[in-house]
């Protein structure tokens, strides 16, 4: 593990920002090739960057601090209902949607990252599905506020920027997501290789050494989990904004364990991991629902058991290997 | 892989991607649970459209019509909305129809408006769907429309003290303020309303409550699954059925698949619903015929077969009036008043809201010929939504 630590760490850096300027770069080109080349598929598109946002939320506090957790739709959930909520009752601009999504995201990840961090091993893991949990409930009974299992519709969100109108085609929801994806983005490799990253990074490695040079790990992952929480919070009200509607499925278990599956499917502890995790699994979920609607599920599990037993931590690793193999190889040559 | 494999994947890959595409086909996208838990009811729309098309042929008039399935997989709006807008936009639907839970046909409402499709919904019972656009249709049922005649068959038999006992989610809810409307509405009293968390297994405290409550009958209304099936058995074990209190329910809770699972146990129970596989009419005959003759399993059939075999028919009038244009408001015209005998029975559509009335069957479970089976006692007829209409 502490090799991948050394291997992170921009001991050279020739050109400023030059990792932020690749990521956002290759996260428009592959947008770009999304927009043009499958025009019919933007609403599938726009869905898959708003899971995306939570599957890299969890990868900051599963990937980077190691906590377990099987509740990590909680935050996503209550970002999507905040925005949905706020957009139901006269907020209808997209920023502000997006903002208050962000902010009720932070909450409920302050709240649940102060409760389940307490814990290590089989508790933290009980703790987060608890969580999930409650959330899920009280989405439910709160039925007045929520919708309940009916889901909460009637989100017509504004204009972006007062010009671009959300349509059928959603022309305007996948670019203004692929936006804030790449904002996000940028944001998060910056973060993650922060001195506060990096030292997440220690604390899972190994908590105990983390303890005696002097580090209270306590309030970091509570921190972090904020930071997840806004991340996912994000996702939470892009999708609102995107589909008009918001239901139980926000903050649904199953919803909290597709995209563990996501993460480790990608690797976890990567951001690019994370994204790629996402692409990967629910493109070629999309393809073979669509191509045959009665036994896709059969397949998507074959897809599962053979990555796990050829790349047991994640498809981001082999790729990783190779590329540190080249570098070995320039720097002998 | 040598290159003959890689060219048989390339073609295989060409042939899932591209499908059929002619110039007149009309096509009508179905969205419903085929896969999961609730495969079994996306299984029957496809049973059901696919008993249509084998009576009435593949063409609609002068138009081709070809049905295109999605899955909806579980209740997600998100993923239901994302399909709706692949069959509309590369696709090219004209019709969209399935539907199998009330937040997907929700998040899909808001589409129809800008891509002037109408949906026939055939199944997602909340009543207030038909309100979220003009273009909707819908030819299933709703828990108003199945619950008020169990109100008014509990008074008829006598009841006086009733105890509703509802799963904690939005059928549930609706069944219980129709039951509850209904029912102290002419005098009744409910004397206890439990409503049941989804994952409930063990239904013996409730029994208990039901029990002390002092009440004469119990309303119930479960999704169908191994919930209802613990209710039941919870219902005899605690001596409730022996002690005298009748069980009354929607037919959700004894849909004819899971009466072999309730067994005997079961037999006696009363429900007011809108279809019961055993039927007797030789419209229902044909249509069970039909289906055995495509291969389908009559120990499957539910009612959302039903649903969709008239929502097939919905589609093809539809078609047939604006001559296979995209014109969902005359569309939606031709079908308003339309009227037919369904497998179910004479039904109509109600030209206000756009929603299916029917008979609503008093049942019980009894067993003939070694099945058990829905025995139809007393019709209520020509039901409409009683949420949205006042008679």
């Amino acid at each position: 593990m502490s090799e991948i630590v050394a291997t992170q760490v921009p001991h050279k850096r020739s050109i400023p920002f030059g990792q932020e300027a690749a990521g956002a770069l290759s996260i428009i080109v592959l947008g770009a090739i999304g927009y043009f080349l499958y025009p019919d598929d933007l609403a599938f598109l726009t869905r898959l960057i708003g899971i995306a946002f939570l599957v890299l939320s969890l990868d900051l506090v599963t990937g980077y601090c190691g906590v377990a957790t099987l509740g990590h739709a909680a935050q996503f959930g209550v970002g999507a209902y905040a925005a949905g909520i706020a957009c139901v009752r006269g907020i209808t601009d997209p920023i502000a949607l997006l903002a208050i999504g962000v902010f009720a995201g932070t909450i409920m990840g302050l709240i649940s990252g102060a409760l389940i961090t307490r814990f290590r091993g089989l508790p933290q893991l009980v703790l987060s599905i608890a969580v999930g949990q409650l959330v899920a409930a009280l989405a439910n009974k709160l039925s007045w506020l929520t919708g309940g299992s009916d889901g909460l519709s009637g989100i017509t969100p504004g204009k972006v920027f007062g010009i671009f109108n959300f349509d059928m085609y959603s022309r305007t929801a996948f670019l203004f997501s692929l936006g804030v994806l790449v904002i996000v983005f940028v944001l998060l490799q910056r973060f993650v290789r922060s001195p506060f990253g990096l030292m997440c990074r220690g604390m899972k490695d190994d908590d105990l050494r983390a303890k005696m040079i002097g580090v209270s790990i306590y309030p970091r992952l509570v921190v972090m989990y904020g930071v997840a929480g806004a991340v996912a919070g994000i996702g939470g009200a892009l999708t609102a904004i995107s589909t008009g509607v918001v239901g139980l499925d926000s903050v649904s278990f199953e919803r909290s364990a597709e995209v563990l599956v996501m993460l480790v499917l990608g690797g976890a502890g990567h951001l690019w991991g994370a994204l790629a995790g996402t692409i990967i699994f629910m493109i070629f979920e999309h393809i073979v629902a669509a191509a045959n609607p009665f036994h896709w599920m059969t397949l998507v599990g074959l897809l599962l058991i053979l990555i796990v037993v050829f790349a047991p931590r994640g498809l981001i690793e082999p790729v990783l290997s190779l590329a540190s193999r080249f570098k070995r190889k320039g720097e002998a040559a | 892989m040598n290159r003959r494999s890689q060219s048989i994947l390339a073609l295989a890959i060409l042939g899932l991607m591209t499908g059929t595409a002619s110039a007149d086909t009309i096509k009508v996208g179905v969205i419903g649970t085929m896969s999961g838990p609730y495969a079994l009811f996306g299984k029957n729309f496809k049973m059901g459209i696919d008993a249509w098309v084998a009576e009435h042929g593949t063409k609609a008039g002068k138009h081709d019509v070809e049905f295109i399935y999605r899955d909806e997989e579980s209740p997600n709006p998100a993923k239901s909305k994302a399909l709706a807008q692949e069959l509309l936009v590369k696709d090219k639907v004209q019709y969209l129809a399935g539907v199998y839970f009330t937040p997907n046909a929700m998040a899909i409402a808001p589409l129809l408006e800008e891509s002037k499709t109408p949906l026939i919904v055939m199944n997602a019972a909340t009543s207030s769907i038909v309100e979220k656009s003009p273009y909707i249709v819908r030819t299933s049922f709703t828990m108003w429309q199945n619950t008020v005649p169990a109100a008014k068959t509990a008074l008829k038999n006598g009841a006086k003290k009733v105890a509703i006992a509802v799963s904690d989610y939005g059928p549930g809810v609706d069944a219980e303020a129709a039951f509850k409307k209904t029912f102290e509405g002419e005098g009744g009293a409910v004397v206890e309303a439990v409503r049941i968390p989804l994952a409930t297994t063990d239904f013996s405290p409730i029994m208990q409550r039901i029990k002390d409550s002092g009440a004469d009958t119990i309303f119930t209304f479960l999704p169908s699954g191994p919930p209802t099936l613990g209710f039941v058995k919870a219902y005899i074990d605690n001596g409730l059925k022996a002690g005298g209190v009748k069980l009354m329910s929607t037919g959700d809770v004894v849909t004819e698949p899971d009466l072999p699972n309730i067994g005997d146990a079961g037999i006696g129970i009363l429900s007011t619903y809108h279809y019961s596989v055993s039927h007797d009419s030789k419209e229902n005959a044909a249509f069970l015929a039909t289906i055995k003759k495509g291969g389908g399993n009559l120990d499957e059939v539910t009612m959302t077969s039903v649903a969709a075999y008239d929502g097939a028919r919905l589609i093809y009038k539809m078609i047939e009036a604006t001559d296979g244009k995209r014109d969902a408001a005359k569309a939606v015209d031709a079908v308003k008043d339309m009227k037919w005998v369904s497998p179910r029975g004479p039904v109509s559509i109600d030209p206000t809201t756009r929603h299916i009335r029917q008979n609503v069957y008093l049942r019980s479970v009894e067993k003939v010929d070694g099945k058990l089976i829905n025995k139809e006692s007393q019709t209520f007829a020509d039901q409409p939504d009683w949420a949205l209409s006042a008679k």
